[in-house]
C-alpha cells in the first residue's frame, strides 16, 4: 500500500511540474504574441503576467468550491488547460484580423488559462491533504511548481522559440499538457470514476492538439514576421511587387520585393539629395517628371517650390500609387502629394510612355528600383536615356538614382558613363543616407546654359541639402571604378555589373 | 494598435485566401481538365493548292495579262528581285504568289499580345564585304550610319537584347548555348580546339585572296582541298578530326539542325562548317557574333521589301505551266480566289519557286530534282500566363534544351522595352532530322493538332515541367519543305547548276535552294543577281 501510495503522490507532483511549466509557458507565449502583434513588450507583458497572476488567484478562490470527484475534475482540468493553453498562440495569431476585439480575447484566454492553472493547485492539494503531511504537501508542491516555471522560463526563450516557433511551442506545451491527463487516467484508473468517458475526452483534446500542431508551420510559414524581424502593418501584392511596410519603436520602413525603399527617418535625405540639386540647378522648373516614386517622397520635395506648374509621375505600379494616396499614415509621409492638384500620377511604363509622349520637361527625376534584373536593366540603358532626351526642353536637368557607389562602384559609374554618351554634361554626386549606406545619383543636362554650382532658386526649411552642390560630387579612392562599359539593351551590362557586386555581400 | 487597420486588411485577407484556398484544393484538382481548355490552331503552307500542281486540274485560261517581266513565288528572293528591278528604273513587273501574302519563310503571325515569326527569325551582322546587304539595312534604317572607324551603326533596338541565348544543360539553364557546366577537361579542351578550327577557317583565305567560306557563298574559294569537304558528312569530318565529346557534338549537330534542317549524320561537312566560319564578325568593333532579330522575325525584312511590290502582286494565285511560244513566256495561272485561270504574258520570267515546285513546271526536270532535299519543320507559338523553370538563368531571347528533339523555342517579346508583359509568347521551334523526308512529311500533315501539342510539351516540360497548366493558346504552323539542306555532293553538285541555268534567255532562275542553303542573305543576293543578269542579258541583245 505504502509503494503504491507513493507512486501516487509522485504521479500528483510530476503533474503539477508540468502544470506549471506549461502555464507559464502559455503566459510566455501570450506575452510575446502581444508584444509582437501589438508591440510596446513591457507594457504587454506586465498586462499579461498581472491578469495571469490575477487569474491563478480567482482560479485559487473557486477550488473551495469543487467538493465532489475532485480526481475526476483535477484530470479534466488537466485536460481543458492544455486545449485552451495549446490552441491559444493558434486562436490569437488568426483572430489577430479583428482589432477591437483582439485584446478582449487575448486576456480572456490568458484569464481562463489563469483560471484554470489556478484551480489546479488547491485543488491537488485537497486531493492529497489526507494521504501526506500537510508540511511535506505545501513544501512539495510549491517546490514543483517554481522549478517548472524555471524550467519555462529558461527553455521558452532559448530552446522553444528558435526550435518550435510560438505557435509549435504552445501547441506541444499542450500535447504534453493532455498526456500527462492521459497517463493519470491510465495510472489512476481505480480511483476515477467514469473513467472511460475521460480518456476519450483526453485522447480527443491530444488529437485536436496534434492535428492543429502538424498545420502549424504551413500556418506559421507566410508569417512575414520572420523575414522582417519588424512589426509589419501593411503588406499586399500587386500584379508588379511586394509591398510591406513595417513599424518599429518611430521607424516606418517600406520593402519593395523584400527590398528596402526607404525608412522614415531618414528618407528626408535621400529625398532631398535626389530632388534639390536639379530642381535648383534647373533654368525652370515648370513641367517636372518623375519617373517611378511612387511612393510620392521626391513629388513632395518637388512642391517645396512654389514655381513648380504641373507635375507628372509615371509608376507602373497602381497599387503602390493608390496607398500614397488613401493610406493615412503614408499620406503623412509624403504630405499628400499624390493627391495634389499640381500632380497627375499615370500608372504606365515608364519606357514606352516616354516613347510615346509629346510633352516636354524642364526637370527629370529618374527613381527606378536598382537594375537587379535584366528588365530593370532596360531602364539604365543608353536607348532609354536617349528616348529621355527627346522629351526634355533645352537645359533640362535629369537627375537619376544610381545605386550605391561605395557597394557597387562599377554600376554606379556604369550608369553615369551610359548618361554621359547622351547628354552634353554628367556629373555624379553621393549623399550618407544611414539606412542606405553612402547612395549615389547621376546628374545630367541637356544643354550648356547652365553648370552644376548654378543655384537658380532654393527653399527654406530643408534638413539635409545646403545648396552647396561642390559639397557632394566628391569621390573618394574607394568609391571609384574604371573601365566601365556603357548600358546597352543588346549587352545589358549593367545588370551584369550590379549582379557581381551586390553577388558579394 | 497604429495602424492596425491596415493590419487587418493583410491579415483578413491572408486568413480567407488560406481559408478559401483549402477549400478550393479538392475542386480544381476534380476540374483541372476541364479549366486548362486550351485553343490549338493548325496552319501551314497552302500544301493542298500547291498539291494541284501534281495533277494540273485547272480551269482553261479565259484572259490574257502582258507584262514585260513576271516574278512567279513571293519568297526573299521574289521581293529581292523586285526591289533590284525598282533600283534599276524598271516598274513593269508582276509578282504571282500562291499564298495570300507575300514573304515565303519569312512571314509572320500577330496575336492578341505579340506578332511572332512562321519561319526564318534572325539576320546575322553582315559581313563587311556584303555591300549589297549593308546598302539594304542603311535604306531600312537598321544601320543608322557608320562611325569614324567605318564599322556600321546598327539600330540598338533591333539588335538582341541581352541576355541572348540560354541552354538547359545538366538539369540547369545556363548563359550561351555551347555546354559548359560539368563538362571534363578533355571535353573542354575539345570544345575550345572546334572553336579554334573555325576561326581558322573563318580567317581562311586561298592564294587568290578568296575566303574559303563565303556569303553568298559562291564567292567562296574554289580550293580543291576545301570543296572536298562537301563530299563528306559533317559527322565524317568530326570523326576525322577526332573530335568525341559529347557535348561538342551535339552542339554542332543542333547548329545543323538549326541551320539546315538535318544533323551532322546527314548534312555535308562543307556546309557545316560555313555555318561556323563564313560570317566574319566584322562589322562589329567588337567582333560579337550578335544578331539582328525582331518579334515577328525576319517578316519584318520581308515587310521592308514589300514596299517594292506595292500594287504589283498577284496573292491566291498559282502558275501551273509555264512554256515559250513566239519569243514570249506563257505562264498559265490559276486564281484561286475566283476560281478562274489567266495566261500571264511576259518577255521574262523570274521563277523565283523552290525546285520542288519548278519540276511541275519544266520537262526532264523531275530527275534534277531528286537531289534536292527539303526537310518538313513546324512552329509551334504558345501563349502562356507564366513561365517558370527553375530559375537558375533568366528567359532569353533563345532558349535551347540540350539533347531535345526539337530546336528549342524563341521569346517572342524579347525585343520590347516594357517592364513586364502581362502574358508571355514563345515560339518553338522543330524540325525533323532524318533523312526519312516523306515519311515525315506525310506525318506532319497527317497528325492531328494534339499530336503535336504533346511532342512540343514533352520537349518543354525537361525544363518547364509545369507549362502545361499555364498554356492557353496553341498555333502549330506546318512547313512541308522547311528549307533545302545541304547533304554532301549538293552544294557543288550538278543537279543545282542544271537547276540554276536559265532557259533560252527568257525563264530565269532564283531561289536560295539553288545556293543550297536557305539563309536570307542567299536569297536576297539570288534576287538582285538574277535581275542582274537579265539586264545584262538585255543589255547584250
Amino acid at each position: 500500500m505504502g509503494k503504491k501510495f507513493l507512486k501516487f503522490e509522485y504521479l500528483l507532483l510530476f503533474a503539477v511540474f508540468t502544470i506549471a511549466t506549461c502555464g507559464l509557458v502559455y503566459e510566455l507565449v501570450a506575452g510575446t504574441l502581444a508584444s509582437y502583434l501589438l508591440g510596446d513588450s513591457v507594457k504587454q507583458f506586465s498586462f499579461i503576467i498581472g491578469v495571469y497572476l490575477f487569474a491563478m488567484g480567482v482560479g485559487s478562490y473557486f477550488a473551495k468550491f469543487l467538493t465532489k470527484n475532485m480526481l475526476n475534475t483535477f484530470v479534466e482540468i488537466e485536460i481543458l488547460v492544455g486545449l485552451i493553453g495549446g490552441l491559444s498562440s493558434v486562436v490569437l495569431f488568426l483572430l489577430f484580423e479583428s482589432v477591437y476585439s483582439f485584446q478582449f480575447i487575448l486576456y480572456l484566454l490568458v484569464f481562463i488559462t489563469g483560471c484554470l492553472v489556478g484551480l489546479e493547485i488547491p485543488l491537488l492539494m485537497n486531493i492529497l491533504k489526507d494521504k501526506v503531511q500537510f508540511r511535506d504537501l505545501v513544501s512539495n508542491v510549491f517546490t514543483f511548481d517554481y522549478i517548472g516555471a524555471l524550467l519555462a522560463s529558461i527553455l521558452f526563450p532559448l530552446v522553444l522559440v528558435p526550435k518550435l516557433g510560438i505557435m509549435g511551442t504552445s501547441l506541444f506545451f499542450g500535447m504534453i499538457n493532455v498526456s500527462i491527463a492521459i497517463a493519470l487516467c491510465f495510472l489512476l484508473k481505480a480511483e476515477l470514476k467514469s473513467v472511460y468517458l475521460l480518456r476519450t475526452k483526453a485522447i480527443g483534446a491530444f488529437l485536436i492538439l496534434f492535428i492543429v500542431y502538424l498545420f502549424s508551420n504551413s500556418i506559421l510559414s507566410y508569417s512575414e514576421g520572420k523575414l522582417y524581424g519588424e512589426n509589419i502593418i501593411y503588406s499586399n501584392a500587386t500584379p508588379y511587387q511586394r509591398i510591406v511596410l513595417t513599424h518599429n519603436k518611430s521607424d516606418y520602413r517600406l520593402y519593395l520585393n523584400n527590398n528596402l525603399q526607404f525608412s522614415s527617418t531618414d528618407e528626408y535625405r535621400y529625398h532631398e539629395a535626389l530632388v534639390h540639386p536639379a530642381m535648383s540647378m534647373a533654368k525652370k522648373v515648370d513641367n517636372v517628371l518623375v519617373l517611378g516614386g511612387g511612393d510620392g517622397l521626391a513629388v513632395r520635395e518637388i512642391l517645396k517650390y512654389k514655381d513648380v506648374k504641373h507635375v507628372t509621375l509615371v509608376d507602373l505600379d497602381e497599387g503602390m500609387t493608390k496607398l500614397f494616396q488613401t493610406n493615412s499614415v503614408l499620406t503623412k509621409f509624403n504630405q499628400n502629394s499624390l493627391n495634389n492638384a499640381k500632380v497627375e500620377v499615370l500608372n504606365k511604363d515608364a519606357f514606352v510612355w516616354a516613347k510615346n509622349t509629346k510633352k516636354q520637361y524642364d526637370v527629370v527625376v529618374v527613381d527606378f528600383p536598382d537594375p537587379s534584373n535584366y528588365s530593370l536593366g532596360k531602364l539604365y540603358s543608353w536607348s532609354f536615356y536617349s528616348t529621355l532626351k527627346q522629351i526634355l526642353t533645352p537645359d533640362a536637368v535629369v537627375v537619376v538614382q544610381t545605386t550605391s557607389p561605395y557597394f557597387a562602384p562599377k554600376s554606379f559609374w556604369c550608369i553615369n558613363k551610359t548618361m554621359m554618351e547622351v547628354f552634353p554634361q554628367v556629373d555624379a554626386y553621393h549623399a550618407y543616407v544611414p539606412s542606405f549606406g553612402e547612395w549615389g545619383f547621376s546628374i545630367a543636362m541637356n544643354g550648356f546654359q547652365t553648370n552644376f554650382n548654378t543655384v537658380n532658386r532654393q527653399v527654406e526649411g530643408l534638413r539635409f541639402y545646403n545648396y552647396q552642390f561642390d559639397k557632394f560630387n566628391y569621390f573618394a579612392k574607394d568609391m571609384i571604378s574604371k573601365d566601365i562599359e556603357i548600358n546597352r539593351l543588346d549587352n545589358q551590362i549593367l545588370v551584369r555589373y550590379f549582379d557581381e557586386e551586390w553577388g558579394k555581400l | 494598435m497604429k495602424n492596425g487597420e491596415n493590419y487587418n486588411t493583410s491579415r483578413r485577407f491572408f486568413v480567407k485566401t488560406v481559408a478559401l484556398a483549402l477549400l478550393a484544393v479538392p475542386f480544381l484538382q476534380a476540374c483541372q481538365e476541364k479549366v486548362i481548355q486550351v485553343l490549338i490552331r493548325l496552319s501551314g503552307t497552302n500544301h493542298i493548292l500547291g498539291h494541284r500542281l501534281r495533277t494540273k486540274n485547272f480551269p482553261k485560261p479565259t484572259k490574257q495579262i502582258h507584262i514585260p517581266y513576271l516574278i512567279v513565288g513571293g519568297g526573299i528572293s521574289a521581293l529581292s528581285a523586285a526591289r533590284q528591278f525598282s533600283k534599276k528604273g524598271i516598274h513593269d513587273f508582276l509578282v504571282v504568289e500562291l499564298e495570300n501574302h507575300l514573304g515565303g519563310n519569312s512571314s509572320s503571325g500577330e496575336n492578341k499580345y505579340s506578332k511572332y515569326p512562321l519561319g526564318a527569325h534572325y539576320l546575322p551582322l553582315p559581313n563587311k564585304s556584303d555591300q549589297e546587304l549593308l546598302d539594304f539595312l542603311e535604306e531600312e534604317a537598321i544601320i543608322q550610319g557608320y562611325d569614324h572607324k567605318g564599322f556600321p551603326i546598327f539600330d540598338v533596338q533591333q539588335l538582341t537584347f541581352a541576355p541572348d541565348e540560354r541552354l538547359f544543360y545538366r538539369n540547369n539553364w545556363q548563359e550561351g548555348l555551347v555546354p559548359k557546366t560539368g563538362n571534363t577537361p578533355n571535353e573542354d579542351a575539345q570544345i575550345q580546339d572546334f572553336f579554334l578550327k573555325m576561326s581558322t577557317f573563318r580567317a581562311g583565305k586561298d592564294k587568290n585572296g578568296v575566303y574559303y567560306f563565303d556569303i553568298p557563298l559562291s564567292k567562296s574559294s574554289q580550293e580543291p582541298s576545301i570543296r572536298a569537304l562537301d563530299k563528306l558528312t559533317m559527322q565524317q569530318w568530326i570523326t576525322q578530326e577526332g573530335y568525341t565529346a559529347q557535348p561538342l557534338l551535339n552542339y554542332i549537330d543542333y547548329c545543323c539542325r538549326d541551320d539546315f534542317g538535318l544533323g551532322i549524320k546527314e548534312v555535308s561537312a562543307w556546309a557545316g562548317i560555313h555555318y561556323f566560319a563564313a560570317r566574319k564578325q566584322d562589322t562589329a568593333p567588337d567582333g560579337n557574333d550578335t544578331v539582328l532579330t525582331w518579334p515577328e522575325g525576319n517578316a519584318r525584312l520581308a515587310s521592308h521589301l514589300k514596299k517594292y511590290t506595292h500594287s504589283k502582286t498577284l496573292t491566291n494565285h498559282i502558275v501551273f505551266d509555264v512554256k515559250i511560244e513566239n519569243n514570249k513566256v506563257i505562264a498559265a495561272t490559276f486564281d484561286a480566289q475566283n476560281q478562274s485561270s489567266l495566261e500571264i504574258i511576259a518577255d521574262k520570267v523570274i521563277m523565283a519557286t523552290p525546285q520542288f515546285v519548278n519540276q511541275y513546271f519544266f520537262k526532264d526536270r523531275k530527275k534534277i530534282t531528286k537531289d534536292f532535299h527539303y526537310a518538313p519543320w513546324f512552329l509551334a507559338t504558345l501563349v502562356v500566363s507564366e513561365l517558370p523553370d527553375n530559375g537558375s538563368f533568366p528567359l532569353c531571347w533563345d532558349n535551347v534544351i540540350y539533347g531535345s528533339k526539337g530546336l528549342g523555342y524563341i521569346y517572342d517579346q524579347h525585343q520590347t522595352v516594357q517592364q513586364i508583359q502581362p502574358k508571355k509568347v514563345i515560339t518553338y521551334y522543330y524540325s525533323f532530322s532524318t533523312l526519312e523526308i516523306k515519311k515525315n512529311r506525310r506525318l506532319l500533315y497527317s497528325q492531328k493538332e494534339n499530336y503535336w501539342k504533346q511532342i512540343v510539351l514533352d520537349d518543354l516540360k525537361m525544363a518547364h515541367p509545369t507549362i502545361e497548366s499555364f498554356i492557353e493558346d496553341i498555333h502549330i504552323h506546318r512547313l512541308g519543305h522547311g528549307m533545302i539542306s545541304p547533304v554532301p555532293d549538293f552544294i557543288f553538285g550538278q543537279a543545282k547548276k542544271e537547276a540554276s541555268a536559265s532557259i533560252d534567255n527568257r525563264i530565269f532562275f532564283a531561289h536560295s535552294d539553288l545556293a543550297g542553303i536557305s539563309i536570307f542573305e542567299e536569297a536576297f543576293h539570288q534576287g538582285i543577281n538574277i535581275v542582274n543578269t537579265i539586264l545584262d542579258g538585255a543589255a547584250v541583245d
